[in-house]
């Protein structure tokens, strides 16, 4: 069933102004290449903890703390890489079933 | 260590420093030889390194966004005087312990006053590091070379 709705992602990092605004913009271009409708945002992990985003990306190191934070949580070392990003965007989002 | 701050700072143009062939012996150097070149700059206040260090202490080495390559901030309330960029690259480099990313080589220092005028300087950037600015800034010829391809990747944002 696809999601009726915009799909809420977060991007986190430590701080939630410099690194996550460059994975966030990473997300975007994913996410646009995806076709899907998404609002990004970027935060840190602290403040992610009390929001209800339905997918949350960041490092293992963040991502470990927050693993029940969202139906989909994404672990990645690059934030640059866009390509890997839409790859596992592509893939769990297929299993929600949120991307046919 | 030279920096090319631009001497009047217009409220929109970044302050651009580039330090180049700096040596460090681990990480937390690194970090402040990256951060002291924007206090040098006067885009950064006195503590601002230390307060860059603390944040890999307090939050790990996340900062190491992509390979090779660490965005060293910290909060806008430890000492962001003016929006600053500046490209640090080591004469060897350091690890972060990152489970990826390291060794680094190249560190970017960013520094803002208020948490949203920088969105525009950091987009800029993050465009830039998509397209291939690390590669470019590993490929300069000198700092003066450096502080030129910084300053193309983030004209007045």
């Amino acid at each position: 069933m696809a999601l009726d709705r915009r799909l809420e992602v977060l991007a986190v990092c430590g701080v939630g102004m410099g690194s996550s605004l460059m994975l966030k913009m990473t997300a975007e271009d994913a996410l646009r290449s995806l076709g899907v409708d998404a609002r990004v945002e970027n935060t840190d992990v602290s403040t992610a903890r009390g929001m209800t985003p339905d997918v949350v990306i960041g490092q293992g190191m963040h991502t470990s703390e927050i693993s029940e934070l969202a139906p989909v949580v994404i672990t990645v070392s690059d934030f640059l890489d866009k390509d890997g990003l839409e790859a596992q965007l592509r893939d769990r989002l297929t299993d929600q079933g949120w991307l046919s | 260590m030279t920096d090319r701050a631009e001497a009047s700072v217009s409220r929109q143009a970044p302050v651009v420093t580039a330090t180049d062939a700096v040596a460090a012996d681990d990480w937390r150097e690194a970090v402040r030889a990256a951060a002291a070149a924007l206090v040098a700059a006067g885009a950064a206040g006195e503590g601002y390194p230390e307060a860059c260090v603390r944040v890999v202490e307090e939050n790990g080495p996340y900062i190491v966004l992509t390979k090779g390559l660490a965005l060293v901030h910290a909060r806008p309330e430890e000492g962001g005087l003016a929006v600053g960029v500046g490209v640090t690259r080591l004469a060897s480099p350091v690890g972060f312990g990152h489970p990826d990313n390291d060794p680094v080589d190249l560190l970017l220092a960013f520094c803002t006053p208020d948490p949203d005028v920088h969105v525009g300087t950091l987009s800029a950037l993050a465009r830039a590091l998509s397209g291939g600015l690390a590669d470019r800034l590993r490929g300069a010829s000198d700092e003066q070379d450096l502080a030129r391809v910084l300053k193309e990747a983030v004209p007045d944002a």
